[in-house]
């Protein structure tokens, strides 16, 4: 599987190569345009294992998450995937290791990478934020994308990231939910209210803009839905 | 202070480092990413008074973030602003400029931010009752949706309100309808702002409001 990053990093787009045979999981309605000779197979996360049950029982626990499996049949296919929102995109390759990412920034990987949704790590104390994980795991490409640009911390001790701006990470972080500096009052009346604070060895992906902030500056301009 | 603008004029952002001692000011919920031992400290948006006025009648926010670095080593903080756009940063040397309702990000300390009325019309035309002003020596970063353009103005201009970012202290305000009555309403401008006087001017390519309005229809 070849990856080619265009347009960014406004509009970036992922022009991905595959030989025959090769098969490229993504999520659901990422796919933009593909050879004729790609044939699609839509399952909840994983195309081994996991039956539908285990599958309903996430989506009733509002974590439906399908992917689709692009396979390459016969002879080589090109697969072009774009994202919902505007912003940069990048990969990373996955050496027998685990990358914890942000579900609405998980775009494909390889189909021997392994996606679990099981991690809880944020999901108790985050609640009240709609961002669920994923841990990809094992070894191959992901293709990950952000709303704005993605810039890439080197995390050597600590570092507090805005929980809306986190991309992905590597597992080998510990984090732990916190304040923005020292004062519980200040974080909040400073806006800030809960963070990330990752400690240890390892890269945190941020995106340079955060989606609910976007929301809030759009959302009075918006008309209430019609029912 | 070490600053630099990253990310394009579509997805800007500041990448700064704070050397030891150093402060700066940021709209809240400004901030992306920091290193863990920079302090947080929320401030008024210049007083309990003023600060209520900005963010009832004014559209600001209550409260500014203050950043500084109590350690001897250099930090770094990573500032953002809410929408997608141009982020720039002006030098202030002993002047004032004037910013609609968002467009402010950050400051160093020694700018100061004020309030000034910007009259009823200004509200009429959903842009708040107060403006916001920066005076003093030092930095100033301010953003905006899509890109940003200078314009230098000497008598009249108009400019659709949306799309109004910044302007000089000579220049005065009204409101107006575009055209007539029929292509102010049919011709989808509706009122726009009438600036009077000499300076600098700064425009937004798109507007907010804008792209609510062509949502709306779609939902």
């Amino acid at each position: 599987m070849n990856i080619e990053f265009l347009h960014a990093p406004a509009n970036t787009v992922a022009k991905v190569s595959l030989k025959p045979g090769e098969i490229c999981t993504a999520e659901a309605g990422a796919m933009m345009a593909m050879s004729g000779n790609t044939q699609i197979t839509t399952t909840t996360y994983k195309k081994s294992g996991r039956g539908i049950l285990k599958g309903l029982k996430r989506m009733l626990a509002g974590e439906s998450f399908f992917v689709n499996h692009f396979e390459a049949k016969n002879k080589e296919a090109e697969l072009w995937l774009g994202a919902a929102i505007s912003g940069d995109m990048m990969q990373y390759q996955l050496d027998n290791e685990s990358l914890i990412v942000q579900g609405s920034s998980f775009l494909a990987c390889e189909h021997q990478v392994e996606i679990d949704l099981g991690w809880q790590g944020f999901k108790s104390l985050l609640s009240g934020e709609s961002i669920f994980w994923l841990n990809l795991k094992g070894s191959g490409k992901v293709i990950i994308n952000a709303f704005g640009a993605i810039y890439p911390i080197e995390v050597d001790g600590e570092y507090i990231v805005d929980s809306g701006h986190i991309v992905a990470f590597n597992e080998s972080l510990n984090f732990s939910i916190t304040k923005a500096g020292s004062s519980w009052i200040q974080s909040i009346l400073g806006g800030e209210g809960l963070v990330c604070k990752f400690n240890g060895q390892g890269t945190v992906w941020c995106q340079s803009h955060n989606p609910s902030s976007f929301g809030n500056h759009l959302t009075p301009e918006l008309k209430p839905i019609k029912k | 202070m070490k600053t630099e603008l990253k990310g394009g004029k579509a997805f800007s952002y500041i990448d700064i480092q704070l050397e030891p001692g150093e402060q700066i000011m940021t709209e809240s919920d400004a901030m992306s990413s920091m290193d863990a031992a920079l302090e947080l400290k929320a401030e008024f948006n210049g007083g309990l008074f003023k600060g209520l006025l900005r963010k009832f009648l004014g559209g600001e926010s209550l409260f500014l973030s203050r950043f500084s670095n109590p350690t001897s080593t250099p930090k770094n903080l990573i500032i953002t602003q809410g929408t997608p756009g141009e982020i720039r940063c002006i030098e202030l040397d002993n002047e004032t400029f004037y910013f609609q309702p968002g467009a402010f990000i950050a400051c160093e300390e020694t700018v100061t931010l004020g309030l000034k009325w910007a009259g009823f019309v200004s509200w009429i035309a959903r842009e708040g009752m107060f403006k916001l002003s920066v005076t003093g020596h030092g930095k100033v970063w301010f953003g905006a949706y899509g890109a940003l353009i200078d314009k230098e103005i000497d008598g009249e201009y108009i400019v659709d309100t949306s799309h109004l970012v910044s302007y000089g202290p000579d220049i005065q305000l009204k409101l107006q309808l575009a055209g007539g009555l029929f292509s102010s309403f049919f011709g989808g401008e509706g009122l726009v702002t009438r600036l009077e006087g000499k300076g600098k001017v700064v425009l937004q390519t798109r507007s907010l409001s804008g792209l609510a309005s062509w949502l709306n229809p779609k939902l």
